[in-house]
């Protein structure tokens, strides 16, 4: 099964940071992301993970009426916003669930296992 | 004896279901195959005699109404891997079947897994391991068969979609996903035991199938302590079930049962399969819950179950756990600390038992003014009828008391 797993976190607690403390935060992670990329590429050598620039210089773009409309930032007002995303091919649900939970935005955000339309 | 027809399509069923579904990867198409060859079975069965083999003869016909139904897929590579994976299956009717593995606890995983909503786990287990209809389903529940159909057919998509696994959890797992299976059991049992209305017969089969559901469980999983534990309350709970309900469809307390209506068949199998839980030497809730059950049956001292409630808590601290130790903490002996416990709840103030419990205390400390206004609450918070009468009852009799 294809599955699609969504990095959600609220980006603006790394807005205030000073450069030190966002390098030494991405520091300590690292290990847990090292052992996420094993664990990934053990169950599907193929898995794709992508990182999204800040939601904050996002453009949304609506066709209203015919007119083009392009706003500034992220299309909902809710603290978590997507902020990278992993393509993977996995045995099933559960195993979706485990490598989920590998995550280290898991324990700050949240993942979301979204089942891709494959036929 | 020869089953019936009825039991050996019971019976039948999940097997059937179940092979199909890891055969195929596809639980509607398997449970559409068996149903067909059902339908044919009925129609055959009654006219040329039961076949020999009928587990045999279901799962070839079965097979053979899916290889119909997947010659009308479209693609034809899925065609292809269909049909050839329905080879490890017999043409023959009276074929051997006997090597094929028995995947019904697999099949019971799947309609229990935590991605599903728990009235859906509810629906898919009684409809695919029990093998009950969508009717007598839909009735046992209180919804229209349409809704019930439609439930089922939802679930079955979110298995499919999702990619809910087909498969028994792996070793590291079975802690976290037993629970979820037993937990489905029960709420099939409480909804036949202590719904708040329906029909009696119908209750009285959820409430038999419950057990059935427990004692496949406790075939399938012989080393699971927790799943005799399941099986052992339910069976002494279930034991109870006349004497509760007095001649005017009032509910009967524990303590003014008549104990000659208890089904002392039940009670005996119950305590057996509670030795089985324990020589496991594994205690968890529901052993735990047989143990307080047993208790009442056999009489034990009020202290002892008390105790037992106290352990219960431990390992499940919710607030229905809470009530039943302090009500018995209070039959022990200790009126007032029962009360002080009924009081330290939170969260139960819906409950028309938590203010039933707590009136009865306040009544035996000869508070009746707060007696009457907890029987009063405890009214306003159900429909059920015997209920209603009961606590109308006893408000009354308050009535009298304080005279």
């Amino acid at each position: 099964m294809k599955y699609a797993l969504l990095i959600y976190s609220d980006q603006s607690s790394w807005e205030g940071l000073d450069e030190e403390e966002a390098a030494r935060r991405r520091a300590e992670s690292m290990p847990r992301w090292i052992a996420l990329f094993e664990e990934m590429g053990k169950a599907d050598p193929g898995a794709e993970g992508r990182e999204l620039v800040a939601a904050s210089e996002a453009k949304v773009v609506r066709v209203v009426d015919g007119e083009r409309v392009v706003t500034d930032g992220p299309f909902a007002e809710t603290k978590e916003q997507i902020g990278g995303l992993f393509m993977t091919d996995l045995s099933d649900l559960d195993e979706a669930i485990r490598i989920a939970s590998l995550v280290p935005a898991a324990e700050y955000g949240s993942l979301e296992i979204r089942p891709i339309v494959t036929q | 004896m020869t089953p019936t027809l009825e039991e050996t399509f019971r019976e039948e069923w999940p097997r059937a279901v179940a092979i199909l579904t890891r055969v195929l990867g596809d639980l509607s198409l398997a449970e559409d195959a068996v149903q067909d060859a059902f339908t044919r079975a009925l129609e055959r069965w009654p006219r040329d005699g039961t076949p020999r083999a009928p587990g045999a003869w279901i799962l070839t016909t079965a097979r053979n109404g899916a290889i119909d139904r997947i010659r009308r897929e479209k693609t034809f590579a899925r065609k292809a891997e269909l049909l050839a994976r329905l080879d490890e299956i017999p043409d023959e009717e009276d074929g051997d079947v006997s090597s094929i593995p028995d995947e019904r606890l697999a099949l019971l995983f799947t309609c229990c897994h935590p991605a599903l909503a728990v009235e859906a786990r509810v629906a898919l287990t009684l409809r695919e391991v029990g093998g009950l209809a969508t009717p007598e389903i839909a009735r046992a529940f209180l919804v229209s068969e349409r809704t019930l159909a439609q439930r089922l057919v939802r679930a079955k998509r979110r298995v499919r979609d999702t990619g809910i696994p087909f498969r028994v959890p792996p070793d590291h797992l079975l802690p976290e996903r037993v629970p979820d299976v037993l937990r489905v059991i029960y709420l099939v049992f409480n909804e036949g035991y202590a719904a708040t209305s329906g029909d009696a017969l119908v209750r009285r089969e959820l409430c038999a199938e419950a057990v059935r559901l427990a004692k496949l469980l406790c075939v399938l999983m012989p080393d699971e302590p927790e799943a005799f534990g399941l099986l052992a309350l339910l069976l002494l709970q279930d034991s109870r079930r006349d004497a509760r309900i007095g001649a005017d469809g009032e509910l009967v307390l524990l303590a003014d049962q008549d104990r000659s209506r208890w089904d002392r068949a039940a009670i005996d199998e119950g305590l057996r399969m509670l030795t089985r839980a324990e020589a496991l030497r594994r205690p968890g809730p529901y052993q735990l819950q047989a143990a307080i059950a047993a208790g009442h049956a056999e009489g034990s001292d009020p202290a002892v179950i008390a105790d037992v409630y106290a352990a219960l808590e431990r390992i499940d601290p919710s607030p229905v756990v809470r009530l039943n130790r302090a009500v018995a903490v209070a039959l022990a002996g200790d009126v007032e600390q029962g009360l002080e416990l009924v009081d330290s709840i939170e969260g139960l103030e819906g409950y028309s038992y938590l203010h039933a419990a707590r009136a009865d205390l306040l009544r035996r400390l000869g508070r009746f003014d707060e007696a009457s206004a907890s029987y009063r609450q405890a009214l306003a918070l159900t429909d059920n009828a015997p209920e209603r009468r009961f606590f109308e009852r006893r408000l009354r009799e308050l009535e009298t008391e304080r005279l």
